[in-house]
This record gives structure tokens, C-alpha cells and sequence, in this order.
């Protein structure tokens, strides 16, 4: 039986997972790159990205079978088992900076100094329990996480409103385009989310207008990641560049914060916990893979070794964010295009195979 | 011919105690009698009444069935066996032997002590009705047909322990419940085999599925009136003799959060109450786990004026934020728990010695500090305006301090991330506890931390899947 | 097999709270709880020779059953970076001194012949310190400033602060900024930044509101007072917190209370100027106050002038104030705009009792001698901006940001080039 998962709670994935995975290390990087216009990095990179969402959610429309039996149905099921093998490592590679960047993060945000990593380790035993779980857990989970994440986000804007200065991006367009070109291509590693709709393609029932509704979706979570940024540096203009965690700073100058301290930190913490279910939902698809994969059934067993391996790989790196992130902006990228943008692009070729056959 | 003695004898060679009385009278033409019953359980004035009396004028060659038109009684059952007469004598029934006949008769005069109906201790209403569900099985059925009067009733009676034989009674509307579920919840307490059902509380592991779980599976009241809204909407309910409290399935957690004064109240009002509730649970749950790890990990948590307040008031203490805060509450739990059990008299001293001696010295004695006595006191507040939740809501309380103190705010958003990613999948009877926020289910939103006025809940909850939806028609 | 795992699964749970219940009662990841730590309230520095004095005010908690009982002590510690000093703090004191705390920073007079961001870089480098601590430099040594005592609070930083406040900050009395709008306005293409200068006044001496005239008084006769308060302040200090490096919390607290006898008022009217990250210069009261006028958001200002041979302090209201740049003809132009709804506060004549009912409607005369008073205020600032080539208002940014084609072309010269047409309008409010 397919495990099954609604358009609606696609939809929530795609505008809540999409925007909080980009609030953490995305701005602080982008304007080191982009300078003031950084919007426009981020909107081609979500422009791209956008089509690509469309691409395959009218993919949906048109089959009802899931992306593995697509690729077994044309190609054979050897292939389809490669195929999600492949799926599986670039999950787990997606997983790897969030990860690294949460470690980052929530030393900042939840301790005043500097903690041991033993204090984020216990984060494994969250995603090893729910990368064992099925597609309705992931829908119900980004149910639960909606209201969580508006409530969340409209606090924080009301927050940093009054500081941020809307002139802060001009001059507009006049930092050298390779600079704009260059933030959104090293950005690449960042947008895996076509690569979502692919997994949860024929677990859900398509009805008429679906697509439009998912890639609306997709399109709503850029915006809000594009008002942070907006909303980021305008708060902070020039030294942006040096003012990490963006999400947990730009509010930090609300004036009733000197009386009642720092409520927008109640904020911050609901959102974490819908990063927490971002994060793991790579997790959970590449548990997915594997089960699809190599047949073995028993996801807690498979979810308990995708987690030893990427807790060994925090370990062995922790503090070492920055070069990985420098590894990922200047190479990694090169496989989110693959798996993110090419392979959902050829999954139409896949189907008109199909047709022909 | 079959004698009145062998009759006896049959009886009373099992039924071997003293309470067991064994009544024998004749009538005015000479025809014998014996009224056998457990003395305590059955009415002796009604036996003579309805019974003894009556007899009086039978002739002696009268038949059992002549003698059964005697009889004043409205509940006379046949019966052949004699099993079958112990069982109903030790039920509290009455059993007529009649001299030469080998039929008798089981009168239902079953009249065990009991309390009155009042008003239930858990469930106090100043707006609504305050008859609440007793120990006697038949007195609660009477109180739930009194507001349901509908032949769509259904009531299935059920026995559940091997030597309590406690009748259970299973109620729910056919046409309006779920296809199947009666049959399910049947099944399950069918198929446990256990000496004696003391409470509804058995039944209610019986039937939960995960009785390991910290959650339960089934919701729990005293009051019919909230009983018979909830079969109406489709939900099985179920009486268990000897239990003042009544189940009910498929359950939700909302479910909790509601309490049947939202119902005869202003919408708005039980809308504002609703949403203070859920307020309260959440601080009653994270506030103490909070307070810990703001002082120990995260001191920006708290407001810079409160943090030297707070600063001044743990100057000096010996003990550590985190095991200050642990042995407050233990000590809470402990009164908690000593005021609950002891009687009224000494529970009154108790409250005295602990609230304000123990709490009093201990803070002038430098041993916890007075934020730490608040934090907790408005905790346990707190968490008491939900209940029905109470006993799940202290023990995650627990928990969460404990991470708290040992991995910070960090662990508690942890451990919150990772309850919501448990119960989005937990069901009860195929109905998900987090509904209707997960799965999302628009409609029953109107009736889950809002309270929409009586006019817009036209329909029962869609997450029940009932058979017919419409509860309300505007004519 | 499902007994196997429910048994490992029971053996997991118990040695996760058995593993939970450990860290619980030894809670120790290297953390610094409340017990372990100082609050800084205040920080001061100072430079001297190469290296850099740090006095922090840290709040020490009393044992108290009831409210708060804190008192405040000074800690010293000297090195070559602030970074330095706070290292040498904590050795001292065996607290961990957490900046989060912390909103005020005071910048002693010798820390002008330094390069401001030697000095603040720390601040901005640290992750555990945020951006909204104040900035201010002081007349004398900051280690001085905090050691003085204040009228209205038994905490100088707290009365520091007030004289900072947001409030004043909106009736054009102070220009407040925070480490934030340090950063940005140094940063930004016009490089150059503005801080609250700090004074110390003996109590009952300061005349600066006694005239009626809360920000125009004589401010050669208010400086005097200023230096002698910050005289006074510092002999007060040198007992306590003046003292040698190294000395002791408890040294400073003394010097604190040893200050008792003479308290002090703080002011904050005048206001540093950087440009490039050093020193320029102070800004009289007159020029802080159109500085303000035009970069705050300004809900009621006070300002005193003349008209028919009579005094009058005209308090506006509904203000919105700022500057454009465009470039006619080659030429760059700075619109200075100032709009205001004025109303009669306090005139130096005899109350009129007929006169009171028509004082809602302000004459054309004093409404253009208010006017005049606010253009000589404003071009007294420009004229300094020009003559110090210190963009405190911003007009290279306005050049880069609104005009970015003559940016290079005018970037060099454009305080001394431009034009300044000047639109105040200052209406009656009835």
C-alpha cells in the first residue's frame, strides 16, 4: 500500500521547509555576495527553481505512479534502484550543512556561551525516531508546523519593522552582475525542493489545478524567505556580512524588548521546531530511498544507520561549518543542479517514454 | 418430584456464606416458598411487597406460571438452571423457589448501597446541568435515556472480568456511529480475560490500543449530559458498573480542552476561556523546565529587571537552579499527593504545615528561593484548568524539567518537536488525536480551541466519520 | 523477537533517564549559570598609551528573601584589546562576564585619539554581544564617569542612561545611537558617525534648562559647569574606581559610595563627531539639535527665540525634518526641509490673561524668528560638516544611493560643493 500524503500538507511543505531552511546562514551569505542586491540572487535562484516545482508537480498530473515506479516502468527496476540509491546519498548530503549550520545556530540562540556539541547530539534521537516514520507523518507534522511557523514569522516582522530601512538597497542593481550571478549560483546548494515533490509524487491523489496550488505554494515561501532578506538587510545594510543567524537578529532592536526582554527569542524557538521538521525531511526521504531502494522494510533500522552516519560526520567536523559551507558553495552546488533541477526535468522525459511504450 | 429442600440445598452447597439468606414462606392455601438472596444487595422491602405479599393468596395446587401472575414485581425472569440462579443471586437478584415445581423465578430486586446522584467533584459546572454519573450501572443508563429518548439508542450490554463479572454497558446512537466501530470496541474487551473490572479505568486500558502510551486513547466523564453530546456526535460510550466515570470513543485531544460549560455559555466567552486554557497548559507544562534553563543556559530569557530580582532571591541559596527547582516540586507533588489521601480533618493541618510553614521556612532558611516556590505553585495552577489532561501534563512536566536542566531550552524544543512528530500519527479507533490541527480538518475547527456559536456547528465532526453528518437543521 | 525489543527497548529508556538524571544533577557542560556569572551593566574605556583601560559595572546580587538587592562594583582590567580586559576581568573576579547585559558603552576623552573601531571592533566581533548597547563618549575618563554618583538614581549608569533615553532622543536633546547605528553610518559610503558627549554636572549648578530655553542656553557657560562637574567627578572617582588597575570589585564599589557627598547630574546635549573612524570634533547643543531635527524622528522639541525684544520658548510639535540631494545643472544641491506645528510654551513677559487666550495662535514674527533659529542651527551644522569634511549627514549616501551617476564625480567634494536651499515651515497649531 502507498503511503499516502495530502496536496494541502505539500503545499505547507513547500511555503514553510522552503522559507525556514533558508533563514539561518542563506542572508548572512548572500549579502557577502551580493551586497544590496541580494534580492535579486535569491529571486533567480527561486524563479529557476519555481519552474522546476511547476515542472514536476504537472508531471503529477499527468501519472499517478510514484517516481520509482516511473523510472522502473521505462528504464527497469536495476535502474530505478540506482536511481533512488543516488536519491538517497544527495538526501543525506542536503542534511549535512543545515545540520551544521543548526549545531551553529543553536548554540547561539539557546545558550549564552559557548556549549559542548554533546548538547546538540541529543537532536539524533528527534530525527532517528522520525526518519523511521511513514508520508503521513510528514504531512501531519508540516500540519501542525503552519501555524506554528505564520504566528512565528508574523511576530518576528512585526518585530523588525520600525528598523528596517527600505533605502538601505539602493543603489539598485549596481553591484557587478558576475557578484549577483555569482551569489545565486553558489546559493544553488540551498534548493533541493523539486526533489521533495518527486519523492511524494503518486503518494497523493492530483486533482484539477493542483500544480498551480503547489508551485503558489513554492512562489509563498520564496516570498517570505525574500522579505527576511529584505527585512535582514535593511536592519543591518552594510555589516550584514558579519551579523550571523539572521533570523534571530533582525529583531533584536524591537524597543520593548529593553522592558520585557527578549520575547522575540518565544518566537524563535516555535520556529525551530518547524526547522527541526525541515531538517529531518530530508532525512526522512533519504530513509525513504533506501527502503525503496533495497526492499528492507524495517525503516527504524535504516533511519538508525543514515543518522550514525551523519552524526559521525558531525563530529568528526564539528566547528568546521565554514569550510564546509565553503565546500558546498563552490562545489556541491553542482549536484543540487543534477538532482534538483536536471533529473526532475528529465522525469518528463521518463513519462513520454512511458507514452511511447 | 422436585422439593423445595433439594432446591435450597442445590444452592446453598455453593453459595456456602452466611449472607446468603434463604427466605421460606408459605401461603394462606399452603403452597411453600423460598426467597433466596445475598443479603445487602437485595431490597427486603420490596420483597415483601411485591413478592411475599402477593403470594399469600395462591392456592397450593397452583402451577409456577399461576403463581408468576401473582408475582407484583415488573422484572420476573424464568429460569431452569440453577448456575444460572447463583449468578443472579450473587448479581443482588432475588431467586423464588416454588415447592414441586422445578421452574423458578429471578426477581430483579437488585438494590445494591449506593450513593445518591450529585453533582461530580471533577467536573464542577455554575452554568449547566450538575447530575452526575454514580456507581450503579442501571441508575447511569437511567441518566443517559432521561436525555436521549431516541429508539435509535442502542445499549449493549457487556461482561467484562472472569470473577467480578462487571456489567458494561455500551452505548451509542445507530445511524449516527461509525460503521463497524461497536463491533471493534466489543472485540477488545471480549478478548481480555482478567479476575475483576473494579473501575472504567480497566476497560479504558482495554480498549486504548497502546496502553504503554503516555497519552490516553479514550475520553473520560462524569456528567451525562457531556456523555450524551458526545454519542451524538457519533462516539461510543461505555458504563461500567461500580464506575462513576464513563468513556467514550473515537477521542481527540481538543476533547480535553473543552468542558461542557462552553456549551451553555456565550460563544466568545468559551472561545476567551478556551484559549486561557490552552495558554495555562502550555505554561503550566514549560514554564518551570524554562526557568531552569533560562538560569542555567540562556539568561536572556529572562527580563534584565526580573533577572536581578532573580539574581537577588538565589544569592546564597547551596543548592543548584536545577536542583532547587527539582526539589520544589517533588515537595509539591508529595503535598499533592498526602492532601488527596489524607482525610479532610488532618488535610487541612497538612495544607497549613506545608504551604506556608515548610514553603515559608524553607525560603527564609536560604533553601530555595521564592521565584523557584511561584513558578511552581502557578504551574500546578495552571495545569489543573485542564483536568482531564492533569495526569499526562504532571508527568510531562517532569520530563521536561529534566531535559531542561540537563540540555537546556534546546532540549525542550527537542522533546516538544519530538511529542508533536509521536502524536501526529496516534490514533484512537482509526481517529487522530491531534485532529482536527493534524490531519487538518477545516470544518471541526469551528469546535476545537475556538468555540463557534450553536448556529455554525450544523454538522458533527467530520473526523469521525459518521453516517449521517447533519446535527443541526434550521427549518 | 518482539520481547527482545520491548527488553532493549526498556534497557534504552532507562539509560537515557538514568543519562538525563546525571547531566541533571551535575548540569555541567562548561556552562556559566546565573550563580557563575557577572551582569554587566555598563561598560567604560578608556586608552592610555597603547594600552586600553576596561572598567565594567557589574551588578552583584545580595542575598535578599524580598526584591531585589543589588549592588554595583567597578572591575578593572588593562590590555592591548578590550577583548584583552574582559579576559582580565574574568581571572579576577572568577565570574564569567556575559556582555548580553550590557547597554551602555562610555568611551573615556583619550579614546577620541584612537581609532574608534580599535576600540568598539570587539564588540562587533563577539558573538555573545548584541548591537543595541548605547554608545557615548564622556568628558574625562570614563572609569570616572561611572564611578560618580547620581541625583536621580543610586545607579550613575542608570542615570546615564536616562540621560540617553529614547524619550529625550525624540525631543532633539540627545542623539542616541547604539552600536548598530555606529557601525552602519561609519560603514557606509559617507563614513562618518555621531555619539552622545556626556557631562557631569555638580548638582543644582547645571543652568542648562534654567532660562527657559531647554536646549539653546549659553553653552560656554554650560561647558564651564560641565568641566567643573566632570572636575568634581573626577576627584570623587580617583578614590574608588580611579584607582590602579587591578584593583577589586569591592575597591570600586567603595569609590562608588565614597563619591556620596557631591552627587552629579548627567547630561548629554553635545554630540561627537567621527569621520573615517576618527575624532573630529564636538558638536555645540545648537548643532546637536539640528542634527537631531533632521535624522530623528522627532515628536516635541523645545527651541528659544527672539521676537520684538522678547524671549519666547516655542515648543514644536508634529515635526518631520530632512535632507535630499539632487544635482541641477552640475551642480549638487541639499534641500534641507523642516516642518513643524509650533505653539507658545514660555514667553519672558508678564502673564497676560487676555494674551493666554490668543497664545494657541503664534504670530507670523515669532514663527519666522523660530524659523530663523532653526536655519542658523542648521547651517551652524552644515558649515562644521563642510569645514571638517565629516558627512554626519549623510549626503554621500544620499549621493550614492539616489544619485549614483555623479557619485564618482562628486563624492570627494560634495560638502563643500553643494548648494543648500533650506525649506522650514513652521506653522501655527491653530
Amino acid at each position: 500500500m502507498r503511503m499516502r500524503i495530502s496536496v494541502r500538507q505539500i503545499c505547507f511543505i513547500m511555503l514553510i521547509y522552503t522559507a525556514v531552511s533558508k533563514f539561518i546562514i542563506y542572508p548572512t551569505f548572500l549579502s557577502f555576495q551580493s551586497g544590496r542586491d541580494l534580492l535579486f540572487s535569491a529571486a533567480f535562484d527561486f524563479a529557476l527553481q519555481a519552474v522546476v516545482v511547476w515542472a514536476v508537480s504537472y508531471l503529477c498530473s499527468r501519472t499517478d505512479r510514484t517516481f520509482f515506479q516511473l523510472v522502473s516502468g521505462t528504464l527497469g527496476n536495476i535502474t530505478a534502484r540506482i536511481v533512488y540509491a543516488l536519491f538517497a546519498l544527495f538526501f543525506m548530503l542536503c542534511t549535512v550543512l543545515p545540520l551544521f549550520e543548526q549545531n551553529a545556530y543553536v548554540h547561539s540562540i539557546f545558550y549564552d556561551t559557548v556549549p559542548s556539541i554533546l548538547v546538540f547530539l541529543p537532536i539524533f534521537f528527534f530525527t532517528v525516531y522520525a526518519a523511521g516514520k511513514s508520508f503521513r507523518n510528514i504531512g501531519r507534522s508540516a500540519d501542525i508546523c503552519m501555524p506554528i511557523f505564520i504566528v512565528s514569522i508574523i511576530f518576528i516582522f512585526a518585530m523588525c519593522f520600525s528598523e528596517v530601512k527600505w533605502d538601505s538597497f539602493l543603489p539598485v542593481l549596481r553591484t557587478p552582475f558576475k557578484d549577483v550571478i555569482g551569489g545565486s549560483v553558489a546559493s544553488l546548494f540551498r534548493f533541493m525542493e523539486p526533489c521533495w515533490l518527486l519523492m511524494f509524487m503518486g503518494h497523493f491523489t492530483y486533482k484539477k489545478g493542483d500544480a498551480a496550488k503547489i508551485t503558489l505554494s513554492y512562489i509563498g515561501g520564496a516570498v517570505i524567505v525574500l522579505l527576511v532578506l529584505a527585512a535582514f538587510y535593511g536592519v543591518y545594510g552594510d555589516i550584514s556580512t558579519s551579523r550571523q543567524f539572521a533570523i534571530s537578529k533582525i529583531s533584536l532592536f524591537f524597543p520593548a524588548i529593553d522592558v520585557i526582554g527578549r520575547i522575540d527569542l518565544i518566537a524563535l524557538y516555535a520556529l525551530e521546531v518547524v526547522m527541526l521538521f525541515a531538517l529531518v525531511l530530508n532525512v526522512q526521504l533519504a530513509v525513504h530511498c533506501i527502503n525503496e531502494c533495497t526492499g528492507y522494510d524495517n525503516k527504524a533500522v535504516i533511519s538508525l544507520a543514515v543518522n550514525a552516519v551523519l552524526a559521525l560526520i558531525l563530529i568528526l567536523f564539528n566547528n568546521q561549518l565554514d569550510a564546509i559551507h565553503t565546500l558546498w558553495s563552490r562545489w556541491m552546488w553542482i549536484a543540487f543542479v543534477i538532482f534538483a533541477t536536471v533529473i526532475p526535468l528529465l522525469a518528463w522525459a521518463l513519462k513520454r517514454r512511458e507514452k511511447d511504450d | 418430584m422436585i422439593t423445595l429442600e433439594k432446591n435450597i440445598k442445590s444452592v446453598k452447597d455453593v453459595l456456602t456464606s452466611q449472607d446468603i439468606i434463604v427466605f421460606e414462606f408459605d401461603s394462606l392455601g399452603g403452597k411453600k416458598f423460598a426467597a433466596i438472596y445475598a443479603d445487602g444487595l437485595a431490597d427486603k422491602q420490596l420483597l415483601g411487597e411485591l413478592v411475599v405479599k402477593p403470594l399469600r393468596d395462591v392456592e397450593k395446587d397452583a402451577s409456577a406460571q399461576e403463581v408468576k401472575r401473582f408475582l407484583a414485581s415488573p422484572e420476573v425472569k424464568d429460569c431452569v438452571k440453577i448456575p444460572d440462579a447463583i449468578k443472579e443471586i450473587s448479581d443482588g437478584n432475588v431467586v423464588l423457589f416454588i415447592d414441586g415445581e422445578k421452574d423458578f423465578f429471578v426477581i430483579g430486586l437488585k438494590n445494591p448501597p449506593g450513593r445518591s446522584v450529585a453533582e461530580p467533584p471533577t467536573q464542577v459546572t455554575i452554568k449547566g446541568p450538575r447530575e452526575g454519573f454514580i456507581e450503579d450501572i442501571k441508575i447511569n443508563l437511567g441518566l443517559v435515556r432521561k436525555r436521549l429518548k431516541s429508539d435509535k439508542l442502542k445499549v449493549v450490554m457487556l461482561k467484562a472480568g472472569e470473577k467480578s463479572e462487571t456489567a458494561v454497558a455500551m452505548i451509542y446512537l445507530d445511524g449516527v456511529c461509525p460503521e463497524g466501530l461497536p463491533e471493534r470496541i466489543e472485540k477488545e474487551i471480549a478478548a481480555r480475560e482478567i479476575d475483576i473490572v473494579p473501575d472504567s479505568s480497566y476497560i479504558s486500558q482495554f480498549i486504548s490500543g497502546k496502553p504503554r502510551s503516555l497519552f490516553k486513547r479514550n475520553g473520560t466523564s462524569e456528567k451525562p449530559d457531556i456523555f450524551c453530546a458526545k454519542i451524538c456526535e457519533g462516539r461510543v460510550g461505555l458504563i461500567v458498573d461500580g464506575s462513576p466515570i464513563a468513556i467514550t470513543v473515537p477521542y481527540m485531544i481538543t476533547e480535553d480542552i473543552q468542558t461542557g460549560e462552553d456549551y451553555y455559555s456565550n460563544s466568545y466567552r468559551a472561545t476567551v476561556i478556551r484559549l486561557l486554557r490552552v495558554t495555562a497548559l502550555f505554561i503550566g507544562l514549560f514554564l518551570p523546565a524554562f526557568y531552569v534553563s533560562a538560569q542555567l543556559f540562556k539568561n536572556q530569557l529572562i527580563p534584565f529587571q526580573l533577572l536581578l530580582k532573580i539574581s537577588s532571591s538565589i544569592s546564597g541559596l547551596p543548592l543548584s537552579p536545577s536542583v532547587e527547582m527539582f526539589l520544589t516540586l517533588f515537595v509539591l507533588e508529595v503535598l499533592n499527593e498526602a492532601s488527596i489521601r489524607m482525610p479532610k480533618y488532618v488535610g487541612l493541618a497538612l495544607s497549613v504545615v506545608g504551604a506556608l510553614v515548610l514553603g515559608d521556612t524553607a525560603v527564609k532558611a536560604g533553601i530555595i528561593s521564592t521565584p523557584a516556590i511561584i513558578i511552581i505553585a502557578f504551574s500546578a495552577i495552571c495545569l489543573y484548568t485542564t483536568p482531564d489532561l492533569v495526569e499526562t501534563t504532571t508527568t510531562l512536566r517532569w520530563i521536561f524539567l529534566i531535559i531542561a536542566g540537563s540540555l537546556g531550552p534546546f532540549g525542550i524544543v527537542l522533546f516538544a518537536a519530538f511529542l508533536i512528530c509521536y502524536l501526529v500519527t496516534e490514533q484512537s479507533y482509526g481517529v487522530p488525536l491531534l485532529a482536527p490541527f493534524a490531519p487538518l480538518i477545516k470544518s471541526d475547527l469551528y469546535d476545537s480551541m475556538v468555540k463557534a456559536n450553536l448556529f455554525s456547528l450544523e454538522h458533527r465532526p467530520d473526523v469521525l466519520k459518521v453516517k449521517d453528518k447533519v446535527r443541526l437543521k434550521n427549518k | 523477537m518482539i520481547k527482545f525489543k520491548k527488553r532493549y527497548y526498556v534497557i534504552f529508556y532507562w539509560a537515557v533517564i538514568i543519562a538525563l538524571l546525571g547531566l541533571y544533577f551535575t548540569n555541567d557542560f562548561g556552562l556559566v549559570d546565573l550563580h557563575k556569572t557577572s551582569v554587566i551593566v555598563a561598560v567604560g574605556i578608556d586608552a592610555e598609551d597603547e594600552d586600553v583601560i576596561v572598567t565594567a559595572q557589574v551588578a552583584v546580587p545580595q542575598p535578599s528573601q524580598s526584591g531585589e538587592n543589588i549592588q554595583y562594583t567597578q572591575v578593572q582590567g588593562r590590555g592591548l584589546t578590550v577583548a584583552d580586559c574582559l579576559n582580565e576581568i574574568n581571572s579576577k573576579t572568577g565570574f564569567y562576564p556575559k556582555l548580553l547585559f550590557c547597554k551602555l558603552i562610555l568611551l573615556g576623552e583619550d579614546c577620541q585619539k584612537e581609532e574608534l573601531f580599535r576600540i568598539l571592533g570587539c564588540f562587533y566581533r563577539r558573538n555573545y554581544s548584541e548591537l543595541t548597547a548605547l554608545v557615548a563618549t564622556c568628558k574625562g575618563t570614563a572609569r570616572e564617569m561611572l564611578s560618580m554618583p547620581a541625583t536621580i538614581s543610586p545607579e550613575n549608569t542608570t542615570a546615564m542612561q536616562r540621560a540617553l533615553s529614547d524619550e529625550l532622543k525624540k525631543s532633539a536633546n540627545v542623539s542616541s545611537v547604539n552600536l548598530k547605528d555606529i557601525a552602519l553610518t561609519n560603514f557606509s559610503v559617507s563614513s562618518a558617525c555621531y555619539m552622545p558627549y556626556i557631562e557631569a554636572n555638580v548638582q543644582g549648578t547645571s543652568e542648562g534648562g534654567g532660562n527657559g530655553d531647554n536646549v539653546g542656553g549659553d553653552s560656554a557657560q554650560q561647558g564651564q559647569q560641565g568641566g567643573q562637574g566632570g572636575q568634581g567627578g573626577g576627584s570623587q572617582g580617583g578614590q574608588g574606581g580611579g584607582g590602579e588597575q587591578g584593583q577589586s570589585g569591592q575597591s570600586g564599589q567603595s569609590g562608588q559610595s565614597g563619591g556620596g557627598e557631591q552627587k552629579m547630574e548627567f547630561t548629554a546635549r553635545k554630540t561627537a563627531a567621527f569621520s573615517g573612524g576618527r575624532f573630529v570634533g564636538i558638536l555645540d547643543e545648537q548643532q546637536s539639535f539640528a542634527l537631531n531635527l533632521i535624522n530623528n524622528d522627532i515628536r516635541l522639541a523645545v527651541v528659544p527665540c527672539d521676537s520684538d525684544g522678547t524671549h519666547y520658548t516655542i515648543g514644536l510639535k508634529s515635526t518631520k525634518g530632512g535632507v535630499k540631494l539632487k544635482v541641477n545643472n552640475g551642480v549638487p544641491e541639499l534641500n534641507v526641509s523642516f516642518k513643524a506645528n509650533a505653539q507658545i510654551q514660555g514667553a519672558k513677559k508678564v502673564l497676560d490673561p487676555d494674551g493666554v487666550k490668543n497664545d494657541d495662535v503664534v504670530k507670523p514674527e515669532i514663527l519666522k524668528a523660530t524659523a530663523d533659529e532653526i536655519r542658523d542651527r542648521m547651517q551652524s551644522l552644515i558649515d562644521l560638516c563642510a569645514k571638517e569634511n565629516c558627512d554626519l549627514l549623510g549626503v554621500r549616501e544620499l549621493l550614492h544611493k539616489y544619485n549614483y551617476k555623479y557619485y564618482d564625480a562628486f563624492k570627494d567634494d560634495v560638502l563643500t560643493r553643494m548648494k543648500i536651499n533650506y525649506d522650514i515651515k513652521i506653522q501655527s497649531v491653530n
